[in-house]
């Protein structure tokens, strides 16, 4: 084994270009669930959203003959489903992990069951859907390695960067995203401020089922090129689910850490001769771990400053 | 401690159950499919033949045995939702163990796989069990996290250092060796002597959260820490022992679907069964006995959506349907009922402050 | 002057507790009100109703003439209401200008969030009241005295000019609080603001109202002017409670030392120094009284000698073996028995149903167990149902959940079950706490007949009647110091009064 080869393997412009594919349909529904998560709801019921949101795309897009129309039920389907998980997180005060665990499996059961009915009995809709088109950025495909890694994705790759820097905005510099963030972090303090905390939570349940349509859009319609496969989501809910953890539900962050899951999913696929690319998966999972902890353990390092400081005060008048 | 599983609860549960089945029949009506036909013949799935009979109460012992292992951890206050990754390991290592050890005596090999998977699945519990004990690392998100990794790792092994010796098979272990194989009960079916150790365990677990002086302990730290701490329980252990405790289920069921059914680790060991085996625990509210039966009635489902689908053409997927239905139907059930309660107090409050005054008038 | 406020015959009724009973009380404009009361004698739930928080159950409330229908902080904060919570209201993760801003942001372009006019406006409040804190420091980075300058600013920034503070020294230091007082009485003299002070501590009422009103037990026991009233006289009308008791007829000599306590330094929840330097010794056949206004800490101490929270320095022996920082089980097993202060979060299992909560600590004994692990479940019901009559437990038998008892039955429960150890060592806090007479004379009774028995009690009880009524010595604790201690029957109520409020210290009488 070449030494060279390997690190040239590793950092050659088909990994990033393929770590930019594996990230979007993540990083979509990692926009949206760190909605939920700012809003104080853990929402592990990601993965069956995306589920739903591929479905509907493809059969929209199948019976209208439109790539748009496909994303545009997937987004109004994904406004449905917000309400659904909210009816039941906020309204109702359902435990978030049941509704959450019940909506995956539902999501699993009702897209095979009416993709058979609908497309026969294999389950796929083969590549009989339109699909979103490819886009060459003009200029930047003429750089080498850069052009090759930026250019020439599915037009959701690119929505999404647009995405990400709105969601930033939205979230820590629009009135509407403090209020979110405070329905999370401390509702009475934003109900005693006079706005209404289970309102926050509504809009952003809907807000995550809206990102969770798109990325499923962009699943069906973008990434698989136009067809739907029975479980197609393949536990991206989960891995978007780690994100948010990952990026304390930044944006940017977020975005940088479904980058981080598509590296290591790329690098798996080029180290196959080397090493086990499920070795190479875990690797993301064990760091959200070590991350979870770190935070914890900072947070409980920070109050104790905080105490001495104050003890400090008190002892010396 | 009758009143956790009342008459209301009952109600509730056969309206979701009849709820569920409605929706189904309603989703089967559109998509052209007559309702009756389709469910006589989910009926006929799961009970027409001993083999249909044996599959669907092997598939219940697992949903039973990964729904135990839930309701004992949410009895002492932790959610185990690693159980899958724990199962999944503990299927490989009982796996490859009873591969070394071809030639041997079953009666050493079994119970070496048997612990060697409690073993595996102990330990991968007890990692979230201490991070959430020591340092309150909410443990739904760490089990979650470390059951994908632990599906990483069972592929790995099943590519790789452990693969099998056929090349048709990708991704799977050596042959179990046919000695170490449980009997079948029902031949062609995949129930085996397994089931009767699993009827053991649900036996014991029952018996030690309902009627032995440690279930009344885990129920204490289950229900107030504090106060369970201050009556002086060791309540750190206990939460940490009962996790350890619920992930050696969940490895030992493991080992029964390769040494009772398939006879080799690969990945069809477990379709995320124990997620199933978690709405079963949901449904039952953790308590031991619904969660066998409701494992029973989900186990017929499924089992009974096979045949239907051979037999009427309807997609087997329905069961999820009408499994989901179900617990959706039980948390509106719940989220309606806790707020018809609220404003029963509220409007109580101001009767009492009314008739207070007046009989207070009255005596002055 | 004119009345700001009107509560009419208010009444506010959480299940299963009256909180409010019918209170009729006029606030004026521009005045500092006190309203002072143990904790649950329903003074925040009172200033929550003028909040909007709770919606009365009864009775009518009036701002400025006006009556009040909708009940929301919303509708407060228009009516030009603030209030500064016991447990702040903010968002440690946003800054101060973002927490100060929340609810009414200033806007750039009319859509995004102005960081930068947030901050200029925050810094016009701290200059124009002198308030001096960071606009741009996070609240999780700042001080509890700081945060609460942020919750000041907070309400003058919605336009208050009616504040509400409920309990705002508790979490201060002595300098921190003569600098809010300061700020009262700045923003009542120049910006003729009315201020409602909630508080238990009497020489705050003292410094800093002009009116003061006394709660107990949900009810206004009265309303003064602060000049016409002293300390002593607020204790008793906060404290006081018929006395209708017989005498207790106590016997025989203290004994040997049995909890003995060593320079004890222990910290709050928030991590400040609550007990600090305390040293005491419980003698076998005595009741030690510990009198204090509440959160002196004396439930801190109490916590720290049974083990249910850490001590930072000194010593607690139980029985001559050493306790500190052992686990609440070792030092049960020392012979210690502990009635908690708050039985709903550390007495009882409320879920559990009443044998089964009059079990606990019992149920590794022999009797309980077969085999030495399956639970006798008729001995068990029999040993339950033998405490339910033998301390007149009323409810509807041993099966019912606990949770939906009254609170004197709870506490019955709580008090059988710690009773029944018998252990030479009985720690026992707010006994009667939310009791009837009845209950509480029955309490008393059995509390002297333990003592009378030969076991050492320490007792702590926000009524001081019941401090006199039960203890043969009795200390006085003050931030978290003993002031004075004193042989029970060598002191009266009024002098031990002076002590308790920190106006005088031993040696200094």
């Amino acid at each position: 084994m070449n030494n060279h080869n390997v690190w040239a393997t590793v950092f050659s412009a088909g990994t990033f270009a393929q770590m930019l594919r594996s990230a979007t349909p993540v990083a979509l529904a990692a926009l949206g669930g760190l909605m939920t998560e700012h809003a104080g709801i853990m929402n592990i019921g990601m993965d069956g959203m995306i589920l739903m949101g591929a479905f509907v795309a493809a059969v929209a897009s199948y019976f209208c003959a439109s790539a748009a129309m496909g994303v545009l039920a997937a987004v109004a389907f994904g406004i449905l489903i917000g309400l659904f998980f909210a009816l039941f997180t906020v309204k109702l005060k359902s435990d978030e992990f049941i509704i959450g665990c019940a909506l995956n499996t539902f999501a699993l059961g009702v897209t095979a069951y009416l993709s058979r009915e609908i497309f026969g009995l294999s389950g796929t809709s083969g590549y009989l859907v339109p699909c979103l088109p490819d886009v060459t950025i003009p200029l930047i495909n003429k750089i080498p390695f850069v052009g090759e890694v930026l250019s020439g994705h599915s037009v959701f790759v690119y929505i999404t960067w647009i995405l990400v820097v709105l969601m930033w905005l939205f979230v820590y510099r629009t009135p509407v995203g403090f209020w979110i963030r405070a329905s999370g972090e401390s509702p009475e303090t934003l109900r005693t401020a006079g706005k209404n905390p289970e309102r926050m939570k509504w809009i952003a349940s809907i807000l995550c089922g809206v990102f969770c349509g798109l990325a499923g859009a962009h699943l069906s319609l973008g990434y698989l090129n136009g067809s739907f496969v029975e479980g197609m989501s393949a536990s991206r809910g989960y891995i978007a689910f780690a994100c948010v953890i990952f990026a304390a539900a930044n944006p940017p962050k977020a975005y940088l850490a479904a980058l981080m899951f598509g590296f290591f999913d790329a690098l798996g696929l080029r180290l196959q001769d080397y090493i086990s690319s499920d070795l190479t998966g875990t690797i993301p999972y064990l760091i959200t771990i070590v991350m979870m902890v770190y935070v914890v353990v900072s947070g409980q390092k920070r109050r104790e400053r905080l105490a001495r400081q104050q003890l400090k005060k008190i002892e010396t008048p | 401690m009758k009143k956790r599983l009342n008459v209301g609860y009952l109600v509730a549960l056969l309206i979701s159950l009849a709820v569920a089945l409605l929706i189904g029949a309603a989703i089967l009506a559109i998509s052209g499919h007559n309702p009756l036909v389709a469910y006589r013949a989910l009926l006929g799935g799961a009970f027409s033949n001993g083999r249909h009979i044996g599959d669907m109460l092997e598939y219940a012992m697992v949903l039973c045995l990964c729904g135990l292992a839930c309701d004992i951890g949410s009895r002492v206050g932790i959610f185990n939702v690693g159980g899958e990754g724990q199962l999944l390991l503990g299927a490989i290592f009982a796996a490859q163990i009873g591969v070394w050890l071809d030639g041997t005596s079953a009666w050493i090999a079994i119970p070496l796989a048997a612990l060697g998977a409690m073993a595996v699945g102990g330990f991968y519990a007890w990692i979230p069990g201490v991070l959430k004990v020591k340092l309150k690392v909410n443990e739904v998100i760490t089990t979650i996290m470390l059951n994908t990794v632990a599906a990483f790792l069972c592929q790995f092994l099943a590519k790789g250092p452990w693969k099998n010796a056929n090349k048709n098979i990708v991704a799977g272990t050596g042959n179990l060796p046919s000695a170490f194989w449980f009997s079948k009960l029902v031949p062609g079916s995949n129930l085996s002597t397994a089931i009767i150790f699993s009827a053991i365990i649900t036996f014991l677990v029952w018996y030690i959260l309902q009627k032995t002086t440690k279930g009344y302990e885990m129920r204490l730290t289950g229900d107030n820490p504090r106060f369970a701490l201050f009556a002086g329980l060791k309540t750190d252990r206990i939460v940490i022992i009962t996790m350890v405790i619920s992930g050696m289920m969940c490895g030992l069921c493991g080992m029964f679907r390769v040494y009772g059914a398939e006879h080799i680790y690969k990945s069809s060991v477990s379709n995320e069964y124990y997620f199933e085996g978690l709405m079963v625990a949901m449904i039952a509210q953790y308590q031991p006995l619904p969660t066998v039966i409701i494992s029973l009635i989900f186990a017929i489902l499924k089992i009974g959506a096979m045949g239907m689908e051979t037999a009427a053409g309807v997609p087997k997927q329905l069961y999820l349907i009408i499994q989901t239905v179900v617990i959706f139907c039980m948390a509106a059930e719940t989220g309606i009922r806790v707020a018809i309660g609220k404003a029963r107090e509220k409007r109580q409050a101001a009767l009492d402050i009314k008739t207070r005054r007046e009989g207070g008038a009255a005596h002055e | 002057m004119t009345d700001e406020i009107r509560f009419e015959h208010i009444s506010m009724e959480f299940p299963g507790v009256l909180a409010n009973d019918d209170i009729s009380l006029s606030i004026r404009d521009g005045e500092v009100f006190a309203l002072v009361g143990e904790n649950g004698a329903g003074k925040s739930t009172l200033m929550n109703i003028l909040y909007g928080i709770n919606t009365p159950t009864a009775g009518e409330l009036y701002v400025r003439g006006e009556k009040v229908t909708t009940f929301s902080p919303k509708a407060a904060i228009d009516r030009g209401i603030g209030m500064v919570h016991q447990h702040f209201m903010l968002v440690p993760s946003f800054t101060v200008a973002q927490n100060i801003v929340l609810g009414r942001e200033p806007k750039n372009a009319g859509v995004l969030f102005d960081n930068r006019k947030a901050e200029k406006l925050t810094r016009e409040l701290v200059e124009e009241y002198g308030l001096e804190v960071d606009p741009s420091a996070e609240i999780r980075d700042i001080s509890v005295g700081l945060q609460q300058r942020v919750e000041i600013l907070k309400t003058l920034y919605r336009g208050a000019d009616i504040l509400i503070l409920d309990e705002p020294t508790a979490v201060l230091t002595p300098q921190e609080t003569d600098e809010l007082f300061e700020v009262i009485r700045r923003i009542v003299r120049e910006k003729q603001m009315t201020v409602i002070i909630i508080t238990h501590k009497l020489n705050e009422v003292m410094a800093i109202s002009d009116r003061v009103g006394v709660m107990r037990q949900g009810k206004l026991i009265g309303v003064e002017e602060t000049k016409n009233v002293n300390e002593k006289i607020l204790a008793s009308m906060m404290v006081g409670r018929p006395v209708l008791f017989d005498h207790l007829e106590k016997a025989g000599e203290p004994g040997e030392v049995a909890i003995k306590v060593d320079d004890l330094y222990v910290a709050d929840n928030r991590g400040l120094p609550a007990v600090r330097g305390v040293s005491l010794e419980v003698k076998k056949g005595e009741v030690l009284g510990i009198a204090a206004i509440e959160g002196n800490g004396q439930s801190e101490l109490l916590e720290a000698i049974t083990g249910l929270r850490k001590i930072n320095r000194g010593t607690v022996a139980v029985c001559g073996r050493d306790a500190t920082n052992h686990t609440p089980g070792e030092i049960r097993d020392m012979g210690l028995s502990h009635v908690p202060e708050d039985r709903l979060s550390t007495g009882v299992d409320k879920l559990a149903s009443v044998a089964d909560n009059l079990l606990v600590g019992r149920q590794k004994e022999k009797r309980f167990n077969l085999l030495g692990f399956h639970q006798r479940r008729s001995t068990v019901e029999r040993y339950a149902e033998e405490l339910y009559r033998k301390f007149d437990i009323r409810g509807a038998g041993i099966h019912t959940e606990v949770g939906s008892m009254s609170g004197g039955n709870m506490q019955k429960v709580v008090v059988a079950r710690e009773f029944t150890f018998d252990t030479p060592v009985l720690v026992i806090s707010q006994p009667t706490r939310g009791v009837d007479i009845g209950a509480m004379e029955f309490f008393h009774t059995r509390i002297i007949e333990k003592r009378n028995e030969g076991a050492a009690i320490l007792l702590s009880s926000a009524d001081l009647d019941e401090v006199f009524r039960l203890s043969d010595r009795i200390i006085t604790l003050y931030e978290g110091k003993i002031t004075g201690e004193f042989s029970a029957n060598a002191i009266t109520k009024e002098e031990i009064g002076f002590y308790m409020t920190g106006s005088r210290k031993e040696g200094e009488a």
